[in-house]
């Protein structure tokens, strides 16, 4: 079995269904057991027990985005999600930015958006908005309001400085606050937006709850997140190794157990909402990785290198060393389970280091 | 592994007050050339425990930034970027516990128990 680590990144759409509509139509999932797949058990009542964490959780999730925000938009710009690739292609790191572009309209499509920007949606809300990538661009798309939630202050800061010098100001805003008690009030949003977010919510029906709380009637729920594959029906949980290997990565990047497709769509249906469909695009994102692998040669490439030495590593924890030997980094060393962050001097630049990478250092 | 490496590292495992540095116990030491920046060096240079790298390596003991001009710098340079360990293995010099390290990579990758 091979142990290669691309997260299932599975597509879910609803919409909410006017008051007055009764019948619900059943969901239609594409969900497939992958041979890719990583897996760790999310049950409710793992969910449960994550509970008591949260606040500790909530805490690294900010300071790590606080901290590795500024190299990330270095590297990749401003978007923080996977990009949207044909499958089995080879595609460069430059490819990258088309293709995360690319995954927003795939998303908008699959959710059955007009490509009408007239007909589009007028007010959106960026549940996990990162630096404000996608709120700017549906901004500029639709020309909507988007208000863009995210618990780092340093993103909500950078993220309302960009709107400001793209003379998006008035159309994207952005605060710090929390997805699982968004503050909005009720049925405010045509389309309700969450790319690439959901992987860190700890409570996932406190979280889709408060999607759908914020829709109003008949706007559209699109959520981009990175699930487990769904379990069997023989399986009451994923298999041990399976378990084990997502834990690594869930250490490493700050995220809560995960769930399955099937949970999500069962928590939408819980709620009403018609017109739910998922689809797993795996495919479509794991040219992604070798790509940044390949291409690793700068320092611009390194943190996501970096992020993906750490999965591919079977699961991140080992130390690796990186040698760079052109005035750049010289030696480097990755781990998995954060700690506190240091500084390395990159080329005249002192850059924090994200927080993903420091469990074996000594405090400097 | 480079001697920067294993300035860098520690021992966390539970319980364990000063993990630093591991002692190193090598097979075989190679030298390989790396070009020598001196902005980097004497950026990282304060960083650097430098009894820890004198230990590791030849160095005269007492050392400060304003000597990284010439000779010193190269020396510096030659110690934590030039030497490298093979097939060696660090040691918590606490617990004594083995981080192996395998083609110039140390694992320190604690166990279940460790954290």
């Amino acid at each position: 079995m091979t142990t290669s680590v691309f997260p299932t990144c599975q597509l879910l759409h609803t919409c909410r269904p006017r008051p007055h509509l009764l019948h619900r139509t059943p969901g239609s999932t594409t969900s497939n057991r992958r041979q890719l797949t990583l897996a760790v058990t999310a049950t409710t009542r793992a969910m449960e027990a994550e509970r008591k964490n949260d606040g500790a959780l909530k805490k690294g999730i900010a300071e790590f985005y606080d901290e590795s925000s500024g190299m990330w938009e270095d590297i990749w710009g401003d978007h923080m999600h996977h990009g949207f690739y044909d499958p089995d292609s080879t595609v460069s790191v430059s490819d990258h930015r088309a293709a995360q572009i690319r995954m927003i309209d795939e998303a908008l499509r699959f959710a059955g958006l007009s490509e009408d920007p007239t007909k589009g949606p007028k007010s959106v809300v960026d549940v996990g908005c990162g630096i404000g990538g996608s709120s700017r661009y549906l901004a500029r798309k639709y020309e909507a309001k988007c208000q863009g939630i995210t618990l780092s202050p340093v993103q909500a800061q950078r993220a309302n400085a960009l709107a400001a010098a793209q003379g998006l100001a008035d159309k994207a805003s952005f605060q710090v606050a929390d997805a699982l008690e968004q503050p909005f009030p009720d049925g405010q949003f045509d389309l309700v937006w969450s790319m690439e977010s959901g992987e860190h919510m700890p409570d996932k029906a406190k979280f889709v709850n408060e999607l759908v709380r914020v829709a109003a009637p008949g706007a559209t729920i699109i959520i981009v997140t990175w699930c487990h594959r769904d379990l069997a029906p023989s399986e009451e949980a994923l298999q041990p190794w399976e378990k084990e290997l997502l834990n690594k990565i869930c250490k490493s990047y700050y995220l809560p157990a995960w769930c399955s497709t099937v949970d999500y769509v069962k928590l939408l249906e819980s709620l009403s909402l018609q017109d739910i469909k998922t689809a797993d695009w795996s495919p479509y994102v794991a040219p992604f990785w070798p790509a940044v692998i390949r291409s690793a040669l700068t320092w611009k490439d390194m943190t996501s290198l970096l992020r993906s030495v750490v999965e591919l590593a079977g699961g991140g924890v080992g130390v690796w060393e990186w040698n760079r030997d052109e005035g750049h980094l010289y030696s480097f060393t990755v781990a998995g389970a954060g700690a506190p962050g240091f500084d390395l001097q990159v080329s005249g630049r002192w850059l924090p280091v994200p927080l993903i990478l420091c469990s074996p250092f000594r405090k400097l | 592994m480079k001697l920067l490496t294993h300035n860098m590292l520690s021992s966390n495992i539970k319980g364990v007050a000063n993990g630093f540095p591991l002692r190193i116990e090598v097979e075989k030491a190679t030298e390989k050339q790396v070009e020598l920046n001196a902005g980097f060096l004497r950026n990282v240079f304060p960083m650097i425990e430098w009894k820890a790298l004198v230990d590791a390596a030849q160095l005269p003991e007492v050392a400060d930034s304003s000597m990284l001009d010439s000779d010193f710098l190269n020396k510096f340079h030659h110690a934590l970027l030039e030497l490298h360990l093979e097939k060696d293995a660090l040691v918590c010099p606490e617990t004594a516990r083995r981080f192996p390290v395998s083609q110039g990579t140390p694992n320190m990758l604690l166990l279940e128990d460790e954290v």
